[in-house]
């Protein structure tokens, strides 16, 4: 099989950087060991929300400035933050074009609001979902948290908890009826997707509807959690016009509703743009030669390896297994190239919980062009893009769906400027 | 308030339980204070091993002679905590023989039964164990849970009306001339001091004991001895194994419930750093590498995590050098001793002893307050072990199996108590272990949980596979229902849930442990937006 | 330090890291609540019944086997796996059904049937007899069965292509199955004028057995196994004996014989795995390679929807049949989301499925419905069969559409 650009690694990285190759009409094919991490999205996607020394950030572009200044290793910093600039202002088209409707701005930070009622700053927030302009300026003063019966990845007590330090009235509605009691009777199934299913079926919608427009009397807005338009993309609006009252969703627990959608959409653009996308294959090894990758080889696929001019190693951190770590190593599995991490495993983490842990902040190695490092060689047409790539942390930083995004469309650019 | 009883506990380990239920099945009231949730320190924190005293059979024939008594008894008073796996003592090429005679003759002397296998029957009985085996014998270990023992003592010593306060720490005792009357205690959750007294305070803190004696100016010299031991993420055994040679570091692996455990290193820690238990890298290779060679596959099998407990040691009364160590059971009346009235002191001993200790020092009580009843403790089963698990089992209908039988594991002929009217009832809160919201309700509402680290020592929510990165969230949201304090606190529980599971995960957190706890960071911190509050107030 | 360099074992189920994604991909769990959904039938319940064998629960019948969790997860579990492994391992050892043996048993009840193929198709198309075999054998009165050629294709073979097809000089085995042998030998034919036309002649293997797919799905395991050992042992003739690759038109016979031998039945087959592909890979491949290439006719444009079913999405291999279908002049590809259209083989005609499957599929037909499609294609005979149920359209194998318009 031959390709002009093999991307491995399905994730938000990978999915942006086959769209804008493809956009190109570039021959691209992405290769990804199962669904990625974008399933468990917030619905939100983070540029920067704090600097590395945990101050707080409102204008993530400034922030990058500065980063670019303090902490050279930075893959911001490597990208170079006027480039940078330039990646975040079209992101949101590239978004909004594969049918994710995002809004926000990168000089300005908005909050999200958490499952747990939290405030967190963050880039751009798909539509409907809740967001403040500032922590706790909430756009209600008396709000009703619907939950569906025996749901447990949603807890309005939570929400009301900080809503309330806010001087926000809420209360609580429970919804159930017999296609809610059904999926119930499995006893762990209870899950978002399967209530989102539901919730595909008009008359199901109807009735969430009318249990809105017999709370909406008592508040100025309903907040309801990520359940609904799993298989249908106009849940929410046709909720909307159907109760008068302003309507606002949260995120739940895994399995994230905005986040399978927008894995969904991601790869339906990019097959629409006549990009292959092979799932639930892994990429095993490559063939080498004089400094450049001639193909790989996957478990699918076997003696047919997938060839191309140009690829792509957009496989993740340690979760989807783009780094793997041993008891003294950590290792990048399919090129075996050179990674960034402490030899000592003690260093590794601290054992409180919460805190910045270094293992976060390990990749592998790269050059400025983000091609990746073998035996402290470049290899020419090999590049590296997301949460592979070392020196932030994703987390605290808030930072790791703009590192996935905007290093995709770095190495996109490299890709389509190469020849 | 009446703040008056006959006999006043410190400690609500296993022992300090036994006691409990020993007191007030003798009609003898009882407080038990616990500083922290019950089964905490070292009850909490060792092997869950139903020693058939074999380990001890050629080194010190008293406790191996204890140990099969109490074995024997546990089977038939806390069925529900027990499994009765028997267990195997190898040798290994490297080990050689000899060792296996005197091995097998010092357990005849001791009165445990043994086996002589041919290691081709060895491996029959048990495909995990190592196939270079050379030898083998079979004897009646087994395991125990030491959390659902505990717990089961002060349900019963509860319902004989002893009054239990866990998260009451003694800060004082309170003295009279040359006797203590009672105790001065600070209760954590009141956040407000309050005393106690009685005849007899019974100190029973375990390696904390030292300290607790010196509150009244009573020296017991303890050894703090650490021993780490590490959780797999499955059963890999089925039957205990040991190495047929003198007890040495890591030699015994013991399939307890759904994991199996390797332990134990030994080192000897000061005491200022009992409450500070760090696992080194060293000791998880120690753990490994002879894990390893009682059971090859612990090599590719995922580490759920690492712990460690501290051993009351105690030195001779008659050696102040320390060098003499007693691993039995210790029992100290202070008025003999030291001159002091009304003041006990019981430790030493394992959990396996825990009810004799207990008899022994309710003996002790009986005589100082004049009371003449005898011990019943070995012969009226725990609550949840007076039923068999096929009887409790018929009496459960509606629940899917795997959920029904978790919940007789955990809780004998208790688990009918769960409500599983309906499908909510019966919804999942752990997914790894099987707990359902019926049963997280029916524990807070009856074995006193105060919080999920607590939760999690009742029910086994958090002890699976994803070490409560499903499960925490959801039993959070269950406890922060009950009122806007509530959910206050949950919320505040999640962060020092995580944190505590984290503590076990970090020292072997590689492969899919790290993927794991990358996972539960996102999902916690980014996600949900947790962060640890604690910390701004703790850390300079 | 040389400890735990390697935590992949055969626990795989121990790579799960509750990440709940399988769940969303799960048809079965999405419709049916008696099914536990693969995250708690698949690792979870594992490593309960590896601490008792009791902990067992029999609603892991439930399970398609479709894979499609194991195609979701981002870990590596082979989940489909764990849950029929423990069937195997755990279930009901001797307990068959009469219905159940006769469905999974194709090859016996094809041998039966083609005789009296007019007779059997008619009968099975009563009402009577479909009311009956509901009420006595639990088949669902719903389903229509497929119909049984008159003769099978080992009979055509012999009779009319054996002499020729073994004058090419080169040469490949062909894994007909027994939805080719007894109820459609037309795709095997076609299969032989595409090959031929490549250059190469088909032959048959020594003795070819169902694959066992159906036996595996309805705990028949002992036959399954001695059936996929008679298979391999004639795989292994064509393959080292006489230098032949072995194609197959099934996408699921094709994944049976790759994977499941191996993963279900302990049935080693590295030294021949490799060999044995699906006919649709073999032709790219040679295409490819710029060694062989088709000359088409003239014909109408058609619009074609591909549908990847379970089996094909699982091996990832329908990038080469849709390649295929984009060769053919006049022929416009769509493809459609990759879903499973709830026939699951056997699965399907059972009486306490049917419901589930038809709930399965509907997302399936919809839009299947909407496409605009003339034609829907796709390498399974069983979703054939669902989709012209379930639809208005006609479903043909990718092949056959090739054949049908060669020169």
């Amino acid at each position: 099989m031959k390709f002009d650009t093999v991307i491995i690694g399905g994730g938000l990285a990978g999915m942006a950087c086959g769209i804008r190759i493809a956009e190109a009409g570039r021959s691209c094919a992405i290769v990804s060991q199962g669904q990625s991490a974008i399933h468990f999205s917030s619905g939100s996607f983070d540029l920067l929300g704090r600097m590395p020394d945990g101050t707080e950030v409102s204008d993530p572009i400034a922030g990058i400035a500065e980063l670019e200044r303090i902490v050279p290793q930075h893959p911001y910093a490597v990208i170079g933050s006027e480039r940078c600039c330039g990646y975040a202002q079209r992101v949101p088209e590239l978004l909004r074009t594969a049918g994710i409707p995002v809004s926000g701005d990168c000089r300005k930070n908005h909050y999200r609001v958490t499952p747990m009622g939290k405030s967190k700053a963050t880039w751009l927030t798909i539509e409907g979902y809740l967001t403040e302009q500032e922590p706790g300026k909430l756009p209600f003063e008396k709000v009703c948290i619907v939950n569906v019966e025996g749901f447990l990845d949603f807890y309005p007590e939570f929400i009301a908890e900080e809503f309330r330090k806010y001087g926000v009235v809420c209360c609580f509605e429970t919804i159930n009826f017999p296609d809610l009691e059904h999926i119930r009777k499995n006893p762990s199934e209870m899950r978002s997707a399967n209530i989102a299913r539901v919730f595909d079926h008009e008359k199901n919608l109807e009735a969430l509807a009318g249990k809105i427009r017999k709370v909406a009397p008592e508040c100025d807005a309903v907040i309801v959690p990520a359940i609904i338009g799993i298989n249908r993309n106009d849940s929410f609006e046709v909720l909307k016009s159907k109760v008068k009252v302003p309507l606002y969703l949260l995120p739940t627990l895994p399995p994230s509703i905005p986040g399978i959608r927008a894995q969904q959409a991601l790869q339906h653009r990019f097959r629409s743009l006549g990009g292959e996308y092979f799932l639930g294959d892994t990429v095993l090894s490559a063939d080498l030669e004089s400094g450049r990758v001639k193909q790989v080889y996957t478990v699918n696929h076997g003696n047919m390896p997938f060839e191309a001019d140009n690829f792509v190693l957009a496989t993740g951190s340690f979760f989807s297994e783009g780094l793997v770590a041993t008891p003294d190593r950590v290792k990048e599995p399919v090129f075996g190239a050179d990674t960034v991490y402490a030899s000592s495993r003690t260093e590794w983490y601290t054992l409180r919980f919460f805190d910045k842990q270094n293992y976060q902040a390990f990749g592998v190695k790269t050059d400025s062009a983000l091609r990746v490092v073998k035996e402290g060689k470049s290899i020419d047409n090999l590049y590296c893009a997301g949460a592979g790539l070392p020196g932030f942390h994703p987390v605290q930083e808030g930072c790791g769906a703009g590192i996935s995004l905007l290093s995709a469309l770095y190495v996109a650019d490299q890709i389509l400027n190469s020849k | 308030m009446n703040n008056t009883y006959d006999v006043i506990i410190i400690g609500g380990g296993a022992t300090g339980a036994g006691i409990a239920r020993d007191c007030s099945l003798r009609g003898i009231r009882a407080l038990l204070l616990e500083r922290s949730d019950i089964a905490t320190g070292a009850t909490g924190r060792n092997h869950g091993l139903l020693h058939s005293g074999a380990r001890y059979a050629v080194t010190d024939h008293e406790s191996a002679e204890e140990c099969i008594r109490e074995n024997m008894i546990l089977r038939r008073i806390a069925a529900h905590c027990v499994e009765e796996t028997d267990g195997l003592f190898i040798t290994l090429p490297e080990d050689g023989l000899d060792y296996q005679a005197l091995f097998v003759e010092s357990c005849g002397k001791a009165g445990i039964r043994t086996e002589i296998l041919d290691p081709e029957e060895a491996k029959r009985l048990e495909p995990s164990v190592n196939p270079s085996l050379i030898g083998a014998v079979r004897v009646p270990d087994g395991a125990v849970d030491p959390f659902r023992l505990t717990s089961s003592n002060i349900l019963d010593a509860k319902a004989h009306g002893a009054e239990v306060r866990t998260y009451t720490e003694v800060t004082e005792l309170i003295r009279e001339q040359n006797r203590i009357i009672g105790v001065q205690a600070y209760d954590h959750r009141a956040k407000e001091e309050r005393k106690f007294y009685a005849q007899v305070v019974v100190n029973a803190g375990g390696i904390w004991g030292h300290g607790i004696a010196a509150k009244a100016g009573i020296t017991v010299n303890m050894l703090p001895a650490k021993g780490a031991l590490l959780i797999f993420g499955h059963r890999v055994n089925k039957m205990v194994l040991n190495r047929c040679r003198k007890p040495a570091d890591a030699d015994i692996l013991v399939p307890g419930d759904t994991i199996s455990l390797i332990g134990t290193t030994s080192s000897k820690v000061p005491y200022d750093q009992i409450d500070n238990m760090i696992i080194t890298p060293e000791e998880v290779d120690i753990l490994l590498r002879e894990g390893e060679k009682l059971s090859p596959q612990l090599a590719s099998t995922r580490i759920l995590r690492a712990y460690a407990g501290v051993r009351p040691l105690v030195a001779s009364d008659d050696d102040p050098s320390g060098r003499t160590v007693s691993r039995g059971i210790v029992l100290l009346d202070h008025a003999q001793r030291d001159g002091m009235e009304g003041f006990i002191t019981i430790t030493g001993g394992k959990l396996m002893t825990y009810r004799l200790m207990a008899e022994w020092a309710t003996d002790l009580i009986c005589k100082k307050i004049g009371v003449n009843e005898v011990c019943r403790t070995a012969e009226i089963p725990l609550p949840g072990s007076v039923e068999s698990e096929k009887e409790v089992e018929r009496k459960m209908h509606g629940k899917p199996i795997a959920q029904k039988r978790s919940s007789i594991a955990r809780h004998g002929a208790l688990a009918t108590e769960i409500d599983s009217r309906d499908s909510i009832k019966n919804s999942l809160v752990c997914e790894c272990e099987e707990v359902s919201i019926g049963e997280v309700e029916y524990a807070m509402k009856n074995l006193s949980v105060n919080n999920l680290v607590d939760l999690r020592r009742r029910t086994r929510i958090g002890m699976g596979t994803c070490q409560g990165e499903l499960c925490a969230c959801r039993a959070a949201g269950l406890m922060g229902k009950r009122s806007p304090i509530c959910a206050k606190k949950a919320k505040e529980d999640i962060v020092s849930f995580l944190n505590e599971r984290w503590k076990g995960m970090a020292p072997i957190a590689w492969g899919d442990t790290l993927r794991e706890s990358e996972y539960t960071t996102w999902v916690y911190e980014s996600v949900c937006g947790l962060s640890d509050e604690t910390e701004k107030t703790s850390m300079p | 330090m040389n400890i735990q360099q390697n935590t992949v074992s055969e626990n795989n189920f121990e790579q799960c890291i509750k990440c709940t994604i399988c769940t969303v991909y799960c048809p079965v769990a999405a419709v049916n609540p008696d099914y536990p959904g693969p995250k708690q039938a698949g690792p979870d319940g594992e490593r309960l019944r590896l601490k008792r064998p009791d902990f067992f629960d029999s609603a892991l019948k439930y399970c398609m086997n479709c894979k499609r969790c194991e195609v979701a997860c981002p870990s590596n579990v082979r989940i489909g796996d764990i849950i029929q492994s423990a069937r195997i391992k755990y279930g009901p050892k001797r307990n068959t059904s009469l219905r159940n043996y006769v469905l999974a048993n194709t090859d016996l009840v094809g041998s039966l049937a083609t005789p009296f193929a007019p007779i059997v198709n008619t009968a099975v198309a009563l009402k009577p007899v479909r009311f009956m075999m509901d009420k006595v054998m639990a088949i669902d009165h719903r389903r229509i069965f497929p119909k049984y050629a008159h003769g099978t294709f080992t009979s055509w073979y012999k009779k009319h292509a054996a002499e020729a097809q073994a004058a090419f000089p080169k040469q490949v085995s062909y894994f007909h199955g027994c939805y080719v042998n007894y109820n459609n030998p037309q795709l095997g034919k076609d299969l032989i004028r595409i090959m031929n036309a490549a250059g190469y002649g088909v032959r048959l293997l020594d003795k070819e057995k169902c694959c066992g797919v159906a036996l595996i799905s309805n705990g028949l395991y002992n036959q399954a196994k001695r059936q996929a050992e008679n298979n391999l042992a004639s795989i292994r003739t064509a393959v080292n004996g006489n230098d032949m690759d072995v194609i197959a038109t099934s996408s699921t016979c094709t994944f049976t014989i790759r994977d499941e031998y191996p993963h279900l039945l302990s049935l080693k087959n590295d030294d021949v795995r490799d060999r044995v592909e699906l006919a649709t890979r073999y032709l790219y491949r040679l295409i490819q390679s710029g060694k062989v290439s088709f000359k088409f006719k003239e014909a109408e444009p058609i619009r074609v929807a591909y549908h990847t079913p379970c089996h094909m999405e699982k091996m990832g291999w329908s990038y080469y049949s849709i390649e295929l279908l984009r060769m053919i002049p006049g022929v416009e590809v769509t493809v459609l989301d990759s879903q499973c259209c709830g026939i699951a083989g056997t699965y399907g005609f059972k009486k306490e499925n049917y419901r589930t499957s038809q709930d399965v599929g509907e997302p399936l037909f919809r839009q299947i419905e909407a496409s605009g499609a003339d034609l829907v294609a796709t390498d399974c005979e069983t979703c054939k069969w669902q989709i012209e149920m379930s639809t208005t359209k006609r479903c043909e194998h990718p092949l056959t559409l090739f054949a049908s318009r060669l020169v």
